[in-house]
Order: structure tokens, then C-alpha cells, then sequence
């Protein structure tokens, strides 16, 4: 049977500079069993797509006008959707990189303490064009990246190369322009 | 949000933890409790407890809900958890100060303090332990300085339920002659792994990782450090489980203390083989404020251990005790702690008001929001203070000890204007102040619009 979608609109939010990420966390969690949810925000939220993807929900979006995108997230069929308050993976927004083109810039951060390679990708992230990809060589995982990549609705694959030290990140500029500075 | 963010209420541990450690020196320098009194005396459990709870466990939960999500790159299960806990233990921390201030009377006020304090500040405590035990259940398996954590986790909950059991059989609330033993010769099980256990091991996975991060050194998987939480565990479980049973059968402490010292020394000599490496191998060859302190703190452990076991095996624990225990707490735990205080405040402060504006603006370096060449001579004022009481504490010369502990009150009251400045960025050139609701974070409470 199918529900009536929970509609959650984060535009206002966003436009305020609000970060919706909560917000659309707990509008998951209050979904009742096999409801979707419509989500609507100023550009389309690609990060979003892999971390709802590991609770079980398939997406489809478009673009309403004005910049703005509706997206129906719907529980899969054959996944368990049990929304908890537990986090994602590590690397749950990490897209598919498949579809990616090959990155236009490369960094060697793995020299620098921190925060100077955050600075240097997130720097070099917003010189890319939209859509525009970059790898940077980090000695760590960087955790305190991930927030502000998601935040400003870039994409992002990661993991550590066999060797165990060297920490390979591929980064996707967002196709839009960030909508809320 | 996926990795790491900034934890909305370590800022407000660290400064209720440095208010408590202020307070703690203040007392000292009044020459309340240890040494001008003996260490078993209510003055004495009073400062103790200010200190370790107030200062150093406060400041060690701050920095965990802050530090066990970067580790094992999961957000906090309970972000706003750790509220609850923080008036939970300020509300348990005073019950039991007075408590222990209603034992000279023999509580001549109807309440209970003591078990109340000790239930609260228990709450608190678990509330930090079952975030804190969430979110690196949900990480599993884990790498070494989480390891570390979880055995001082542990520990902690042992050190919990051994002060329960001490403060109900002292209110006389219960009669049971298991619990009744447990508290008479159980004291020094509770101190081991509150002091050990719980703040000394922590400490050390901690370090572990901070100190490859600040340094650039690698972290490489060694042996050594695999055998040091192997040991500092097998120490923690010998305390935890051996000591209790021991008593509960008649023996004496002795021979658990012993083998848990020998342990707990295989422990610290491979950490400080470790951590001597991670030195020798950093590629960052200028070492900050934060990195050189934390040497001279970590010498602190190293002669403490020396001093416990040269007493060890001279029979003369007992007479020297406080003095090793002051060692171990100003010297090491405290000193690590302002020392990675002042890199930690400025690192969250400079994630705050910048982390939005990477790329977009330019913006300082994180060192920038520092000024080293103010601050140095509040900490080296700390450590030779510290050097001094130290010193006082074993020739058993109060008023030397009480104007050591006035420089230590003095150098820490510095430390923390440092740190004020740091919160304020009145190091940053104003071109560089972030623009907005930003640009003056608080210095205490959460900024709640985050």
C-alpha cells in the first residue's frame, strides 16, 4: 500500500544558512513503516542520496524551478527500513565514483599537520568548476572535512590506500552553486 | 553528519574542569588537607576528589566526547547526552564534597550527602560511559587509541562502583560485612583505578594519537604499543577483578597491588618507549608550546614511576604515597592536560569561527590564534611549581609545599587568561576576525544556533 509522503521542506533553513541535516535525520526517523518522504531544498542533495541509500531508501529527483529540487526518497521494497539515530558508515556519503571524470587536480597533503590539509582541499575545491573533481593525499582520515564537503553539497570518496598510510580522497564539486553562504 | 563535528559541550567541561582545578590549588595554598593534613582525612578527600573528578575527569569526558568521535570517525551517538552528565556530576561533586565535610561531626545534617553525591555523581558518569561506549560500539573493530579508551572506560566504571559501595557503607546504609571489608581496605583499588585506570590510561591512547597528529609523526602498528594495552589492561583487570576478590576471601592487597604495579610499569616503560619514537620520528621538526609541555609532563610520569617502584621495593609505599600520587596528578595528568588544552581550545575555536570560510576567505592558521611566547612562562612557572610541591610533599615541609602550590594557582590563573584569549581571538589581526554571529564564540556555554 502506498503512503502519503511526509513532506520536509529545508529551503527556508537553508536560506537562513542552517545546516538541514538534523532536521532531515529526525523527519526520517518519525516516517512511518514504508512512508516516503518528500524532501524539498535549494539544490539538488546528492550527499544525501548514499546516506539515506544505507537505510534502505531509493531517491528520485527534479528540478522545480528557481534552482530548487524536489526529491521522494522511498523505502526499497526489500530493505528493513529501521530508522535509528545510529550513524552512517564512514564512507556512506562517499558516491559511486564510477560516473566521476578523472580528477582535474591532484594534492600531496600528507606532509602537512592539520588543519593545513583541510584548508588546502577545501581551497582547491572551491577552484574547481562545478562538477569538477579533485584527489588529495592525506595521511588520515579526515574526519573533520567530511561536515563542511556535505555542508557545501560536494561529494566525496575515500579510503586508505593498501599500503595502510597513505589516505586517497576523491572530491566532486557540487554541479550547483552553494545555496546558502 | 558523517566524520567528526565539533562537539557542542567540551568547551563547557573544559572550563567548569579548569574552574575546579583553580579551586583545588586554592586550597592547597590555604594548606587544606594533603600535606599539612594526612592523606586518609576528610580535608584531604575533599581536595582529592576536586581534583580528580572536578578537574581531571571533567576535563578527560570533555575532551572524549570531543576526541572519541575523530578517533573512530563517528559522530557522537548522544550529542546533547553529555549536558546531562556535566550537571550531574557538578550536582554529584558537591553532594560528595559535602559529605565528606559531614564526616568530622559524624553528619550532624539529615541529609545523606555522601550517597547522594556518589549516586549522582555516578549517573553522570554513566550517561558519558553509555555515549561514549555507543559510539565506539559502532566502530567497531578499533584501532589502538581507542583500545586504550574502552580499558580506561572500563576502569572507570569499576572506580564508580567501588565510591558507591565505600559511600553506602560510610552512611551506614548498609551492614553487609562483604561491603563493610570492601571498604575498609578497598581504598586503595578505587585510587589505582581512578587514577591508573581510568585518568592515566585514557590518557596515554589519547596521546598516543594527538601527539602523531600534532607532531606528523607515523603511526605505525608496533609491537611495543600492541604490549602496552595488553599490560595496562592485564594491570586494570588484576585491580578490577583480583583485588575485590582477594578481599572478599581474606588475603591481603599486597600481592594484587604488586603484580598490578609490575604490569602497570611494563605498561608505562613500553608508552615511553613509544612516545620517545614518536618524537625522534616527527617530520614536523619545530615542536610547539603544546608538544614540548607535554615532554616535560610526560618526564613527570616517568620519575613518578621510577619513585613508586624504588618505594615498592623498599617497603616504603605507605609513608610516600601522597607525594607520588601529587606527582602523578599535577605532574603528568595535569600538566599533559593544560598542555594539550592549549592546542585543543585553539584548534575547536579556529574549526568554529573559520571552518565555514576554507576557501572562500583567507583565513588564519590555527597557531595564529595562539601567542606561544605569552604563555610559555605560565607553563614553565606551572612545572617548576609543580617540581617544588613535589619535592616539599616528600620532605614533608607544608609551608614550602603551600608557596609551591601558590605558584602553581598563579601559573594555571595565567594558563587560563591565555586560554580566554585564545576563545576571543585577541591574537588574530582584526583584517582576519571571521565576520557574523561567529566572531565571538563562547567562552562557556555551546553556541546553540550550530
Amino acid at each position: 500500500m502506498t503512503q502519503v509522503p511526509h513532506e520536509l521542506d529545508v529551503r527556508p533553513i537553508l536560506r537562513a544558512g542552517g545546516e538541514p541535516f538534523a532536521a532531515i535525520m529526525d523527519a526520517v526517523k518519525g516516517l512511518g513503516p514504508e512512508q516516503p518522504l518528500r524532501l524539498l531544498a535549494t539544490f539538488e542533495p546528492t550527499p544525501l542520496y548514499h546516506v539515506l541509500a544505507k537505510r534502505g531508501f531509493g531517491h528520485a529527483a527534479r528540478e522545480i524551478g528557481d534552482g530548487d529540487w524536489e526529491v521522494l526518497f522511498t523505502p526499497n521494497a526489500k530493505a528493513s527500513v529501521t530508522p535509528t539515530d545510529q550513524p552512517p558508515a564512514r564512507n556512506a556519503a562517499a558516491a559511486s565514483t564510477g560516473n566521476w571524470p578523472a580528477p582535474s587536480r591532484e594534492l600531496d597533503n600528507r606532509d602537512l599537520d592539520p588543519p593545513e590539509p583541510m584548508v588546502r582541499t577545501l581551497a582547491a575545491v572551491e577552484e574547481l568548476q562545478p562538477g569538477g573533481v579533485l584527489c588529495s593525499l592525506l595521511c588520515r582520515e579526515p574526519v573533520f572535512l567530511f561536515p563542511e564537503l556535505a555542508k557545501r553539497g560536494h561529494q566525496w570518496s575515500g579510503a586508505f590506500e593498501p599500503d595502510g598510510t597513505t589516505y586517497k580522497l576523491l572530491v566532486r564539486k557540487a554541479s550547483q552553486r552553494e545555496p546558502a553562504a | 553528519m558523517i566524520g567528526a563535528s565539533l562537539s557542542r559541550w567540551t568547551m563547557s567541561y573544559f572550563s567548569v574542569a579548569l574552574l575546579s582545578l583553580l579551586g583545588a590549588e586554592a586550597l592547597m595554598v590555604s594548606g587544606f588537607g594533603f600535606p599539612s593534613r594526612p592523606i586518609t582525612a576528610p580535608q584531604t578527600l575533599v581536595l582529592v576528589h576536586l581534583t580528580v573528578i572536578g578537574w581531571l575527569s571533567l576535563l578527560m569526558s570533555g575532551a572524549l566526547i570531543q576526541f572519541v568521535p575523530v578517533l573512530v570517525a563517528k559522530p557522537l551517538a548522544h550529542p546533547d547526552l553529555p549536558a546531562v552528565a556535566l550537571a550531574l556530576l557538578l550536582i554529584g561533586l558537591a553532594g560528595l564534597i559535602a559529605g565528606f565535610l559531614d564526616i568530622p561531626g559524624i553528619s550532624s545534617t539529615s541529609m545523606p550527602w555522601l550517597p547522594f553525591g556518589a549516586m549522582v555523581l555516578s549517573a553522570g558518569f554513566v550517561l558519558n560511559l553509555w555515549n561514549l561506549g555507543r559510539t565506539l560500539w559502532s566502530a567497531r573493530p578499533m584501532g589502538l587509541p581507542a583500545r586504550f579508551v574502552v580499558a580506561g572506560l572500563v576502569s572507570l566504571a569499576g572506580v564508580v562502583a567501588l565510591g558507591i559501595v565505600f559511600s553506602l557503607t560510610l552512611a551506614r546504609w548498609t551492614t553487609s560485612e562483604v561491603l563493610t571489608t570492601l571498604t575498609a581496605h578497598g581504598v586503595a583499588l578505587h585510587a589505582a583505578l581512578g587514577l591508573g585506570g581510568w585518568l592515566g590510561f585514557t590518557a596515554m591512547g589519547v596521546s598516543y594519537r594527538l601527539l602523531a597528529m600534532f607532531m606528523l609523526a607515523p603511526e605505525e602498528k608496533r609491537w611495543t604499543s600492541r604490549i602496552a594495552l595488553g599490560a595496562g589492561t592485564a594491570s586494570i583487570v588484576v585491580l578490577l577483578v583480583g583485588g575485590p576478590a582477594c578481599l572478599l576471601f581474606g588475603l591481603k592487597l599486597d600481592h594484587v597491588l604488586v603484580v598490578a604495579l609490575l604490569m602497570a610499569s611494563i605498561c608505562v616503560v613500553l608508552y615511553g618507549h613509544d612516545v620517545v619514537r614518536l618524537y625522534r620520528t616527527r617530520k614536523r621538526r619545530h615542536m610547539e608550546l603544546n608538544t614540548r609541555m607535554a615532554a616535560v609532563a610526560l618526564g613527570g610520569l616517568g620519575i613518578a614511576a621510577l619513585l613508586l617502584l624504588a618505594l615498592a621495593a623498599l617497603g616504603d609505599v605507605a609513608r610516600y604515597i601522597g607525594a607520588v600520587v601529587f606527582l602523578v596528578a599535577f605532574g603528568w595528568l595535569s600538566g599533559l592536560g593544560l598542555a594539550k588544552l592549549y592546542k585543543i581550545v585553539a584548534f575547536l575555536t579556529w574549526l568554529q569561527c573559520y571552518g565555514p570560510l576554507i576557501g572562500k576567505r583567507a583565513t588564519p592558521r590555527v597557531q595564529d590564534l595562539a601567542d606561544e611566547p605569552r604563555a610559555m612562562p605560565w607553563f614553565w612557572l606551572y612545572f617548576a611549581s609543580v617540581g617544588a610541591a613535589s619535592v616539599a610533599a616528600f620532605l614533608d615541609t607544608p609551608l614550602v609545599f603551600r608557596i609551591a602550590a601558590l605558584g602553581m594557582l598563579v601559573a594555571t590563573a595565567g594558563i587560563c587568561a591565555e586560554l580566554v584569549r585564545i576563545r576571543t581571538l585577541k591574537s588574530v589581526p582584526t583584517p582576519m576576525l571571521p565576520e557574523g554571529v561567529q566572531a565571538r564564540p563562547r567562552l562557556i556555554l555551546p553556541s546553540l544556533e550550530r
